[in-house]
């Protein structure tokens, strides 16, 4: 048995060199700190079937402006931490006065957080060529505790999705999620999107999706 | 603890809109499931829990003796209160009903005391000194769009599984309330020339304006209620009130008559 | 503590009024979650108690200053719908709900890594709908749930109940009749391991009772650890099942 149904405070393992994430060691042995399924391989990990997502440096994500100030955009970024997107992290060179214009309260951003500090102040940029607003296709939030799932072992489920959908899709760390395509596609990348997550925590998923896929696409044809 | 709805969902909800369709699927005019379980709350006279799509409300009832309004001494008297506690969305913070909440208890309060619904002639024990006290009170659990819509439902099917505690008080055997007529309030919005009827959070996010009509069993209104800083015109308003009627005619043979 | 009324008597060939032996817990009832908007939600029934306890986030922290630059605020409320005692209750808070809302905050917070969400706030609402002695430990174990089911860090889970004396016997659990007439009500809560985060007693009791009301109320805590477990466990079993009709079920853990 390499998975399991845990909650707070069981007993995962009597060796310490196997805590992984979410779980914590006490006198030499390993609990979990969550209501998750744990995966036992040298390390056992447990995945939350739930929960915040907490930014940290690097992460690629999807913010909605909600407020700005004299120098900074404030970024709903789906997390208990607002982003703060400073004028110089605009790609080009714009007056204090013009930001409102610029990025409006609800304009949808693809971002990158830069840097968070320890009292969780996060930094965000747009400074990138991939980075930019959102202006066309939809944007769906699912948990970010799926994300991973959603973009498979390097990177295999979202390229297979991309693929067949016909979709230009970006996932944003902080589960929302970017797709942009024909309408009939949209909604079919969406529902896909939504069976990944209802059903990230099963095995042989993939092959469903594939199911899934080749289904729909008969219906259409 | 302001959301932002974003640009993008504020189009996507524009663009079903104008293929004719809303983001769950609905007909513009198409209520979501409705369930209704009665007397949930042993403690209470009367109760009933009401689930609208994912929105949720507790209405209880709870009766005693007590002093008559001067202008009405042989009349009972009704006081409703609605709780929109913080349990029951991120948006509803902790303290003294806000303006939202007064709007929403006095609304049901409106269906249940217009359509005459309680005989309170019947609820006089002693004329001019002691008269029956309904105290009706909604809580809210989950706020998942159009809470007056199934409060009002709530109330009116509490109403109904109300037993009047008069041996806890030597006033005689406990009797079922009279009730006398069903009040049904039914809410719509509208939003870029059209109107949806039971909107969801995000929907009730993006109206302009806000109009619940309160139909009494034989079809007539006993209680209107228009919010939000949206305009309608007289066309929209026959509208609603039209098709308010169908839907809560549907709503009581269904879920309120034997 | 009610007067202790002589004409009262609370056992009947050897059973308590409502048939239970004197250490036995009242039918308990947990589901999870069981609400859209929360982050986390748990329904319970603890004999006539009815409660519900949601969890929101961690959050933003409102008012600012409230904030604290290390870890979370933990806020826990604990609320009484007017239609829930037998008397209408005016609604709004009162000094009993802030002080249970208090000791119930400090009974869940040694468990809760705070530590991981600087500068937001975890809120645990209570609601009870229908009370019939016990609610605060009613509201404590679905407090626990719903952090749980709302994916918060803990090192345990937390899980409560009262013991007390009536008639001059100890009993586990007390349902309202016990708890207005008898001589002593006493709720504790803990972690599976024993340790308590929650000890309160009102009324009268020995040295001697203490020690075995003591040992009573961690025997119920244990029995409701259980139920939580459970209910946690089956929520995902069901999922799964919803999804693969026919797979077998990942096991749960065994408790080493």
């Amino acid at each position: 048995m390499d998975r399991m149904v845990v909650i707070p405070g069981d007993l995962l393992s009597k060796e310490a060199k196997r805590s992984g994430e979410g779980t914590f060691v006490k006198d030499g042995m390993v609990y979990s700190l969550l209501y998750g399924l744990a995966n036992f391989k040298d390390k056992i990990n447990v995945i939350p079937l739930a929960g915040k997502y907490v930014p940290s440096s690097g992460d690629s994500i999807i913010g909605v402006v909600k407020d700005v100030t004299f120098s900074n955009w404030i970024i709903d970024i789906n997390s208990p931490y607002d982003g703060l997107l400073h004028v110089s992290e605009y790609p080009k060179r714009i007056e204090s006065d013009e930001m409102s214009k610029v990025l409006r309260i609800g304009t949808s951003i693809m971002t990158r957080v830069k840097d968070v500090d320890s009292t969780m102040k996060v930094e965000l940029t747009l400074n990138d060529r991939k980075l930019g607003v959102l202006k066309t296709g939809r944007v769906i939030e699912i948990s970010h505790t799926r994300v991973p799932r959603l973009i498979g072992k390097g990177g295999s489920m979202i390229s297979m999705l991309k693929r067949e959908l016909n979709c230009n899709i970006f996932v944003g760390q902080n589960g929302r999620i970017w797709i942009n395509g024909s309408a009939e596609d949209m909604d079919l990348a969406l529902k896909i999107i939504l069976l990944i997550e209802k059903e990230a925590h099963t095995s042989g998923l993939t092959d469903r999706v594939i199911d899934y896929l080749k289904q729909e696409k008969r219906a259409r044809s | 603890m302001s959301s932002v709805l974003s640009e993008i969902r504020k189009d996507y909800l524009y663009n079903m809109i104008l293929k004719g369709t809303r983001a769950d699927g609905r007909y513009f005019d198409q209520y979501r499931e409705i369930s209704i379980e009665r007397g949930v709350i042993a403690k209470a006279e009367g109760s009933a829990r009401v689930k609208l799509g994912s929105s949720q409300v507790l209405v209880g009832i709870k009766m005693q003796p007590g002093e008559p309004f001067p202008d009405s001494p042989n009349r009972g008297v009704i006081i409703t209160n609605a709780e929109l506690v913080p349990l029951a969305s991120p948006t509803f913070e902790p303290g003294p009903p806000n303006e939202t909440g007064i709007e929403l208890a006095r609304v049901v309060d409106r269906g249940v005391r217009e359509s005459k619904a309680v005989d309170l002639e019947a609820l006089c024990i002693t004329p001019g000194k002691q008269v029956w006290i309904i105290f009706i009170d909604v809580h809210i659990l989950d706020d998942c769009g159009n809470l007056i819509d199934a409060s009002s439902l709530g109330a009116i099917a509490a109403l109904l599984s109300t037993k009047v505690p008069a041996s806890k008080f030597g006033l005689g055997e406990d009797h079922p309330l009279p009730i006398r007529d069903l009040p049904i309030a039914t809410t719509a919005i509208e939003f870029g020339d059209v109107v949806m009827f039971d909107p969801d959070s995000d929907e009730e996010s993006i109206a302009n304006s806000r109009l619940t009509v309160i139909t009494t069993a034989d079809g007539s209104i006993c209680g209107l209620q228009k919010s939000g800083t949206g305009v309608l015109n007289l066309e929209k308003v026959h509208h609603i009130v039209d098709i308010a009627g169908e839907k809560a005619k549907e709503i009581r043979e269904k879920f309120l008559e034997v | 503590m009610g007067e202790n009324d002589a004409n009262i008597t609370f056992f009947k060939d050897g059973l308590r009024l409502d048939g239970r032996r004197a250490d036995e817990l009242r039918p308990l009832k947990i589901e999870v979650g069981i609400l859209a908007r929360a982050d986390g939600s748990c329904y319970i029934e603890m004999g006539g108690n009815k409660v519900i306890a949601a969890v929101y986030g961690p959050r933003e922290v409102h008012p600012r200053h409230l904030q604290e630059v290390t870890r979370a605020i933990v806020r826990y409320r604990y609320n009484m719908a007017s239609f829930s005692v037998e008397e209408r209750k005016r609604p709004g808070p009162d000094r009993r709900s802030y002080e249970l809302s208090k000791v119930s905050r400090e009974a869940l917070e040694p468990v809760i890594l705070t530590s991981y969400f600087p500068r937001s706030v975890i809120d645990v609402f209570v609601e009870v709908l229908q009370a019939d002695a016990g609610t605060r430990t009613a509201g404590i174990n679905a407090a626990s749930v719903a952090l749980a089911d709302a994916g918060i860090p803990m090192k345990s889970m937390i899980s409560s109940c009262a013991a007390g004396k009536v008639g001059g016997q100890l009993v586990l659990d007390p349902m309202k009749e016990e708890d207005n007439y008898g001589e002593a009500d006493m709720p504790i809560a803990m972690t599976p391991d024993g340790r308590i985060t929650l000890l309160q007693m009102d009324g009268h009791m020995t040295r001697e009772e203490l020690k075995t009301a003591l040992d009573m109320a961690m025997g119920g805590c244990r029995q409701v650890y259980e139920v939580q477990r459970k209910a946690l466990i089956d929520k995902y079993n069901q999922m799964e099942a919803e999804i693969i009709p026919d797979q077998e079920q990942p096991q749960e853990a065994e408790v080493l």
